[in-house]
């Protein structure tokens, strides 16, 4: 897909010639391992060269740390698949919200404006370390102190302000003619969000929220600032430990494990989507 | 005859008077010759250095080091302070620093990537938990492996509770602060720190929370060391100057001024 060429169209009489069949594939292929080449040449002949892969790429640690960085990168992505629901549900309420109009909606609009614009404001990590250490230590009785609790409410209040800015940039894209039908038709205006708006939204915002999707499964390591031993701390400990940086390896392929199928699969639907939007069938 | 004597005896004068000169506080190995510059954490705890503040020369560690200076004939003000983060001192590379003195553990696999003076100080663990806890009841290991732990990142606590107290699933927190937050918080029961440390924490810090009991040493851990870059040169003559002023007493005297605290604490040792 990546050295995907244009094929040149086939004129009426005319054979393809070598140079426009292979040539291109040609080039892309060996401009990439001439590229590749040099940067490895430009590594290894580095005088510290030798230290850093023993200490950054060390095999026997990142065998002997794999199977606890992986225990922890369970804990990643249960939090990951958890709050990922959550936000999914919760960010749309906020964005329903601030797209209701008239005047006895105004408290949730107002209210989904100040919850977006403040947690929206706020570094992710600053929102753990609140969440999991302050809320704790006020004792309120009934509430749990788990700091995996409140380490994952973190992380959804702050990613849930950023989709529900998404699911509002595909809420204000459908055409206002859209609404002003449904209205003829005598939908009421929760009515219309239901059948009319926000399927079209939704629909319109998919690409960008997988976006998201991804950057949450990376984020959910700064829950490791709570004790939590997911992959990242796992792999630190064992850094701390040894002074021995190969269990980051271990981590840092998981999370490519993880994350790239996710970001080829958000390629496909944009690609999808857009094919969608031009109306191109094939 | 006596014109070559003569001039053999400069050349060996001027030979040793070089040698003493690099061995001495124009070393080139410096990172600046003439200045000692040395690394800590940022920022520093008590007991180890006081109100923060390396330069004030107030505190266990940072007296050991104008200590160590002034016996390799430095001045006050040629001791120069850099904070740097506990990674950044074992990150590999070239540091704009001689040594880094953070109460770093001397272990054998460390070694492989740093290089470490002697040991400067061997502390006494203790366990610290807030008062009417399962943990003040705990008599042997076995009781202490009944409640939840935490421990800070990069210390011989954390392998404490694991290797010795034989307890898994510790949380491992950023730092000092975050673990007696977490203690304060009541997420975790108790945590492990040496007995210095704790003393301090439960005077000054967090007074909230108690000693429980004191704990034996860890075979593992060899005690507190410098750390160097792996193979520095400055490792033999900084040694020199260490075990003078442990002779000397010096370090007795820190010890006795900053590190011990009452004797009634209980010991769990099994």
């Amino acid at each position: 897909m990546i050295f995907k060429r244009s094929v040149p169209s086939r004129k009426a009489g005319r054979k393809i010639k070598f140079r426009d069949r292979y040539l291109p594939t040609i080039i892309s292929v060996s401009s990439v391992l001439a590229f590749f080449w040099l940067i490895r040449s430009v590594v290894v002949r580095a005088e510290q060269w030798p230290r850093i892969k023993a200490q950054f790429f060390d095999l026997d640690t990142i065998i002997f740390v794999f199977p606890k960085v992986l225990h922890g990168f369970g804990i990643n992505m249960s939090v990951w698949s958890v709050s990922l629901v959550v936000i999914a549900i919760w960010a749309l309420l906020l964005a329903i919200f601030r797209s209701l109009q008239g005047p006895w909606f105004a408290p949730l609009r107002v209210f989904s404006i100040i919850y977006i614009d403040l947690l929206r404001g706020l570094p992710a990590l600053l929102l753990v370390l609140l969440f999991g250490f302050g809320i704790p230590a006020l004792q309120i009785p009934g509430l749990p102190n788990n700091s995996l609790f409140w380490g994952a409410v973190a992380m959804v209040a702050s990613y849930s302000a950023y989709a529900a800015e998404v699911y509002r940039s595909g809420i204000e894209a459908v055409h206002d003619g859209q609404r002003a039908a449904a209205k003829a038709l005598g939908l009421s205006q929760i009515q219309t969000l239901r059948f009319a708006i926000l399927p079209q939204a939704i629909r319109n915002v998919v690409p960008s929220l997988l976006n998201l999707t991804v950057a949450l499964q990376k984020d959910v390591a700064l829950l490791s600032v709570l004790g939590i031993r997911d992959a990242v701390r796992e792999a630190q400990i064992h850094t701390a430990r040894t002074f021995n940086y190969s269990s980051l390896i271990a981590a840092a392929l998981l999370f490519l494990v993880a994350t790239i199928p996710l970001a080829r699969f958000t390629d496909y639907i944009t690609k999808k989507d857009q094919e969608r939007r031009l109306q191109k069938t094939t | 005859m006596i014109r070559k004597a003569l001039v053999l005896l400069v050349i060996c004068s001027l030979y040793a008077v070089s040698a003493i000169a690099a061995d001495g506080t124009n070393n080139p190995n410096l990172y600046q010759p003439g200045k000692l510059t040395v690394a800590t954490g940022e920022p520093v705890y008590p007991p180890w250095m006081m109100d923060d503040n390396p330069a004030g020369g107030v505190g266990f560690e940072n007296g050991l080091i104008y200590a160590l200076a002034q016996k390799l004939g430095f001045k006050k003000e040629d001791v120069v302070w850099v904070r740097q983060t506990f990674d950044q001192g074992i990150a590999p590379g070239k540091k704009p620093y001689d040594f880094n003195i953070q109460q770093y553990s001397v272990t054998e696999t460390r070694r492989k990537f740093v290089g470490f003076s002697m040991v400067y100080y061997k502390p006494e663990k203790a366990v610290v938990a807030l008062p009417k806890n399962d943990i003040s009841k705990a008599k042997t290991f076995k009781d202490l492996r009944k409640v939840r732990w935490g421990a800070t990142i990069g210390t011989a606590d954390l392998d404490y509770i694991e290797n010795t107290i034989g307890k898994k699933d510790v949380a491992v927190y950023n730092d000092q602060v975050s673990t007696f937050q977490a203690l304060l918080s009541k997420q975790i029961d108790a945590t492990v720190i040496s007995l210095p440390t704790a003393l301090f924490v439960t005077a000054v810090q967090v007074p909230q929370a108690t000693i429980a009991a004191v704990l034996p040493h860890d075979s593992n851990d060899l005690g507190h060391g410098l750390v160097f870059e792996k193979d520095s040169p400055l490792i033999e003559w900084i040694d020199k100057g260490l075990k003078a002023i442990i002779a000397d007493g010096v370090v007795a005297d820190l010890t006795a001024k900053y590190l011990i605290g009452n004797k009634s604490i209980p010991e769990i040792s099994r």
